[in-house]
């Protein structure tokens, strides 16, 4: 009995083993109070795998070949690294101590980590995950954004009142613009031409038009928003309002709020499916994710999470 | 000189609202023999908390609507300002959050003073809720909030242990009160 329960264990290894889980598309869901990530198959809409992240994992970026996943973890001062095709732990990396805003460079060369307390940004070599310069922003940077060029980083200073636009070949802060009160997320467009900073205290979302950074329209959304993504080819833009349990939805030609859509309690993080059409949110007080439909506006499925399910970040891969 | 001022009322009214890194929760349910509609009768009315033991009165404006602010005197003498967020007759449910509170003691903590709230959290909002079960009740009070310390490195006081250590206690003392006022 015991030595077939230890053969089929071992075919069960081996077959793991040899047919390696592709690296896309999947979900990262962070679950802070929790302290794990839920790994979600966003063809079945199904947690295919949870994996233990110790230091209150918040932040999420996936690489832009889908191979790692970044979480901050602000309580183990830094990030772990998920290694996607294995859905296991590979490393944890040390930077400082209000470790929370995280983002991959979509050539997938630097990775960058805000923290919250000390106010700088730190520039990582992706490849080996050294520190290549802490550069110093506004107060509490939290969102992060990278433009489609890598040329580019956004950082929201949300104490600051303000975005700043950091120039990645100097590492040094190229312009700052004022916004709205305590922006938080950030969404960027396919082109790179508008950055969304969405305002927590000032309940509305700042655009900015990227190449002179400058606001252009100021949107009103509900009650402390948190986080925004885009969808159907940038036409949309989704916002998840905290106090609300909301979701806003944005036509971004118009500038106009065209719909509002009930989620869980506390909507925080928010993504956009590879198929740039179903938007996943994660409800952090109802320990899920809905998914909902961008064109219909339907929520369409509800998938069980953990605690305190956050994602603050870009958890799916681009 | 004008200007100067602004700056300054707006560094610090924007420190006040900062908060830690990790959002806590609080989740409790206790299950009550009485019916729903007799346990609603009691907590109904968002500008009446006396059915909690720590509550000695409670003042309000605008009834049971959105927008509803109610101030919480302590009996210890503190007090708690709260917005009714949601309200739901059918569903047996509200949702409201603290906008203001006083301050319980002043404490030093890395070269400054501190000011620590009655209650030491903050971004706190909170729901309770009815679930009827035949002739039995379950009432689900749950909060999310952060510390009170906005800074690094907390002090004792104003950390997440003292945070859910006193919502924590705030619950069960009001959810066990509150069985013993309707099995009555």
């Amino acid at each position: 009995m015991f030595t077939l329960n230890y053969r089929v264990v071992l075919i069960a290894l081996l077959t793991t083993a040899s047919t390696p889980l592709t690296a896309a598309p999947f979900a990262y869901i962070s679950n802070q109070l929790a302290d794990n990530v839920s790994i979600i198959d966003l063809a079945t809409n199904k947690v295919v795998n949870t994996v233990a992240v110790s230091g209150k994992p918040a932040g999420v970026a996936v690489s832009p070949d889908g191979n790692k996943v970044y979480i901050s973890t602000p309580e183990a001062d830094g990030f772990a690294v998920i290694d996607a095709r294995k859905q296991q732990l590979l490393t944890t990396v040390k930077t400082s101590n209000g470790a929370l805003g995280i983002t991959v460079a979509p050539d997938n060369k630097r990775l960058y980590v805000a923290d919250w307390f000390k106010n700088t940004v730190s520039v990582l070599d992706a490849s080996n995950l050294e520190i290549i310069k802490t550069i110093t922003v506004g107060q509490s940077p939290s969102g992060l954004v990278v433009s489609p060029d890598s040329r580019w980083l956004y950082v929201a200073n949300r104490l600051d009142n303000s975005v700043s636009k950091i120039d990645t070949h100097s590492l040094t802060v190229k312009k700052t613009v004022t916004v709205g009160e305590h922006p938080f997320g950030l969404a960027i467009d396919s082109t790179g031409g508008r950055v969304y900073a969405v305002n927590v205290e000032s309940d509305d979302v700042t655009v900015l038009e990227t190449a002179a950074m400058k606001s252009i329209a100021t949107i009103k959304v509900g009650a402390l928003p948190y986080a925004a993504t885009l969808a159907l080819n940038d036409s949309r833009l989704f916002v998840t309002n905290m106090d609300d349990g909301t979701l806003s939805v944005i036509d971004t030609d118009t500038l106009t709020n065209i719909g509002l859509i009930e989620v869980g309690e506390k909507p925080e993080g928010i993504g956009t499916h590879t198929d740039d059409r179903h938007i996943y949110v994660a409800n952090w007080f109802d320990k899920n994710v809905s998914v909902l439909d961008a064109k219909t506006l339907q929520v369409t499925e509800t998938i069980k999470t953990d605690r305190g399910s956050r994602a603050f970040g870009q958890f799916i891969a681009r | 000189m004008k200007n100067y001022f602004a700056l300054l009322l707006f560094f610090f009214t924007s420190f006040a609202y900062a908060h830690g890194p990790v959002r806590q929760d609080t989740d409790e349910t206790i299950t009550i023999n009485a019916p729903a509609d007799k346990v609603w009768g009691i907590i109904k009315d968002f500008g009446d908390m006396s059915w909690h033991p720590a509550i000695k009165s409670t003042d309000i404006k605008g009834g049971n609507d959105k927008g509803a602010v109610r101030v919480l005197t302590l009996t210890d003498g503190g007090t708690i300002t709260e917005e009714l967020k949601k309200y739901d007759d059918v569903k047996l449910s509200y949702s409201y959050k603290i906008t203001d509170m006083s301050t319980a003691k002043t404490i030093t903590h890395a070269g400054q003073e501190e000011k620590v709230p009655v209650v030491p959290v903050g971004n706190y909002s909170a729901t309770i809720s009815l679930e009827p079960q035949g002739e039995t009740t379950v009432v689900r009070w749950k909060a999310g909030y952060y510390r009170a310390y906005t800074n690094n490195n907390p002090p004792d006081e104003m950390n997440e242990v003292a945070a859910n250590a006193a919502i924590k206690g705030i619950f069960t003392t009001g959810l066990n009160n509150l069985k013993t006022l309707a099995e009555k």
